[in-house]
């Protein structure tokens, strides 16, 4: 695509996706456990339990190891004086422009992994819709969304 | 003007009754259970029920007295609640649409209730400020105040404004707007939900006997044509009840102000600022758009949860759409209302198809392996859904007008969406693997209307458009455009 954003979220990014990875894996392996045990006791067909190991395999493989590092490399944002620009997706891409004008307030999100690593995500809000940038340095966070807040105080235009 | 005022009385019966409805299912429950057990069980629930009932009673006068309004400092400041005391204070300039309306009670007694929606308040059941029951006369004055605030030039004592009518809905347009109108659907949901609820009280067993399976294969011939009857009523209710909403609707442009009005049995009016529009979208459903008419709707980042019509205000029921350019440009000359759309490229139609069939191909070819001849009628499901595939792909397009982007698509309706430049909130545009190989891409515009957002999104426009669309709404570029920025 044509001259994309330039700035890069955190490389620890990749860890935290990995951890929450680990976690939905842990999630989805104890429902598999349960639904494969149910079809041993109420004699299921044998290939349903093949299929539930094999999605038990490759959906950790993907969410560990495949998805947080084709997220990490697609995430850009650029931080203009008129604008915020985002782009991110694994598969369908997506760019996204929000005016600094439409923004009405900016929040810094940090939940108990994100803080484990000292990260923050910055999530901006406009009348309408909400943008996430997700984990970026703490003190970096917190200076983005006093310069957003900033940015989006000089223009005063109504809804 | 900064003496608290009551509503009128007539509200406290209003809300109470509202209040006994809601207990009444509960209760009705709870005494039916009651004379399963005996008779001291049934005396028990009667008189719980009966309290229940005194207290509701009782809270409804005291909220009634406790619910007073003031004008004070260009602010409508409202203070109201029974346990926990509530001040809610609304700036008049904030104010983005104001809706009159009269339910029967009401017009029983020449009263009016006001609904205020602001810009905020978003998740909230009911609009911002809600006046159930005042004089009419209360109403104008609210109504003067608000249009004052909002520019100091015009004082109160001329607020007789020249009036200019945009349209007005004439007997004709009324019918076909009632036979062409989705209400059927709402109307059968309604009754359906309704046997649900009723399905624990009436004792079919008891009433039908155990033979009912095989009473029912029987006649099932009669329960077709009670089944037709039942749609056919359902059909004819939706229709009285568009006509009834729909009657007497004339839109009417004053200074600043778009005011609707609408309704036979319900009397409703609704005003909003002309700068407070932030979208107008036009939608035709299948059997309209084959006649050539659509209905224009005016998103308004008013609206709450209960009210979506604040949000979401039907400008014009229905218009022919060749007229739809020379009735209301004169009246709001910022937006143009284009009929020439950039199409989606040929390339696209195939991924129209491929997508919305892909669900479907599946289960026809289930029902084709394990149906046998009967799979076949699946095929026709195919048919209907690639049908709407191609016209899905016909509707799509786009259009950019200075300062204007106009995007057409189709869900079951055909919508067209004109947002301004400074309303759209945020654009995104989107490509996934096998867009980006035939280059193609999706747009999509965000504008403010009521609790959330709403917007337009066409799929698989071409690479080079979808562009043009992003550098145009892009700020980044100084040389460009930045004189009407």
């Amino acid at each position: 695509m044509y001259s994309e954003p330039k700035k890069r979220i955190s490389r620890k990014a990749l860890n935290v996706w990995r951890i929450s990875g680990v976690i939905k894996s842990v999630i989805g392996w104890s429902i598999t456990a349960l639904a494969i045990f149910l079809l041993h006791i109420f004699d299921g067909p044998f290939w349903i339990s093949i299929i539930l190991i094999a999605l038990g395999v490759i959906f950790p493989c993907l969410h560990i190891f495949v998805f947080p590092v084709l997220k990490w490399r697609r995430w850009r944002y650029d931080v203009r004086e008129e604008e915020l620009e985002l782009q991110e997706g694994i598969f369908i891409v997506s760019r996204t422009l929000v005016p600094m004008v439409r923004v009405q307030h900016v929040d810094t999100v940090q939940g108990p992994i994100l803080r484990k690593y000292n990260l923050a995500s910055v999530v901006v809000h406009t009348a309408a819709t909400a943008h996430e940038i997700p984990a970026l340095k703490e003190t970096e966070a917190e200076e983005l969304r006093f310069y957003i807040s900033k940015l989006a105080r000089v223009a005063e235009e109504d809804v | 003007m900064s003496k608290p005022k009551r509503l009128h009385p007539i509200v406290s019966i209003l809300h109470t009754g509202k209040r006994i409805r809601n207990l009444l299912i509960p209760l009705l429950a709870l005494n039916f259970s009651g004379a399963k057990d005996g008779k001291e069980q049934l005396w028990i629930s009667l008189a719980g029920s009966f309290i229940a009932i005194i207290i509701t009673f009782f809270t409804g006068i005291l909220s009634w007295l406790r619910f007073t309004y003031r004008f004070e400092n260009d602010e409508l400041r409202i203070e109201y609640g029974v346990f926990v005391r509530k001040k809610r204070y609304i700036p008049f300039d904030r104010i983005q649409s104001i809706d009159l309306s009269e339910g029967v009670l009401q017009r029983l007694f020449g009263l009016v209730k006001v609904q205020i929606e602001t810009a905020g308040g978003g998740g909230g059941e009911e609009a911002e400020a809600v006046l159930s029951a005042i004089t009419k006369e209360e109403a104008r004055v609210i109504q003067e105040f608000v249009a004052a605030a909002k520019d100091p030039e015009i004082n109160t004592t001329e607020a007789v404004q020249e009036k200019e009518e945009i349209y007005k809905i004439t007997t004709n347009q009324l019918m076909l707007l009632s036979l062409t109108s989705g209400g059927v659907g709402v109307v059968i949901s309604a009754v359906f939900a309704l046997l649900s609820q009723l399905d624990d009280f009436i004792p079919y067993k008891r009433l039908f006997g155990s033979g009912i399976e095989k009473w029912a294969l029987h006649n099932l011939i009669l329960i077709c044509i009670f089944v037709f009857i039942g749609f056919f009523i359902a059909w004819i209710i939706a229709l009285v009840m568009t006509t009834m909403k729909y009657a007497d609707f004339s839109v009417v442009k004053t200074e600043k102000d778009i005011v609707i009005s609408r309704g036979l049995l319900e009397k409703r009016q609704i005003t909003i600022p002309l700068n407070r529009i932030q979208a107008i979208r036009i939608s035709e459903n299948n059997i309209r758009q084959i006649l050539g008419y659509g209905t224009v709707y005016v998103e308004s980042a008013g609206g709450s949860a209960a009210n979506q019509e604040g949000a979401n205000v039907t400008l014009l029921p229905i218009v022919k759409m060749q007229q739809v350019r020379s009735i209301l440009e004169p009246y709001l000359p910022e937006y143009h209302f284009t009929y020439s759309f950039t199409p989606v490229p040929k390339r696209a139609l195939l991924r129209y198809i491929i997508r919305s069939s892909f669900v479907v191909v599946p289960i026809v070819i289930v029902a084709l392996i394990f149906l046998k001849v009967w799979g076949l009628l699946s095929l026709l499901i195919l048919a209907v859904v690639i049908g709407n595939a191609v016209l899905k792909y016909k509707a799509a397009g786009w259009s950019l007008d200075h300062q204007q982007l106009s995007l057409r698509f189709r869900t079951v309706n055909r919508i067209t969406v004109l947002m301004k430049k400074n309303r759209i909130q945020s654009l995104e545009m989107r490509e996934s693997h096998f867009q980006r190989k035939r280059e193609l891409g999706t747009i999509e515009a965000n504008v403010k209307s009521g609790v959330s957002g709403a917007g337009g999104t066409v799929i698989d426009i071409e690479r080079s458009d979808l562009l043009k669309i992003y550098d145009w709404y892009s700020r980044k570029k100084k040389n460009r455009d930045t004189a009407d920025c």
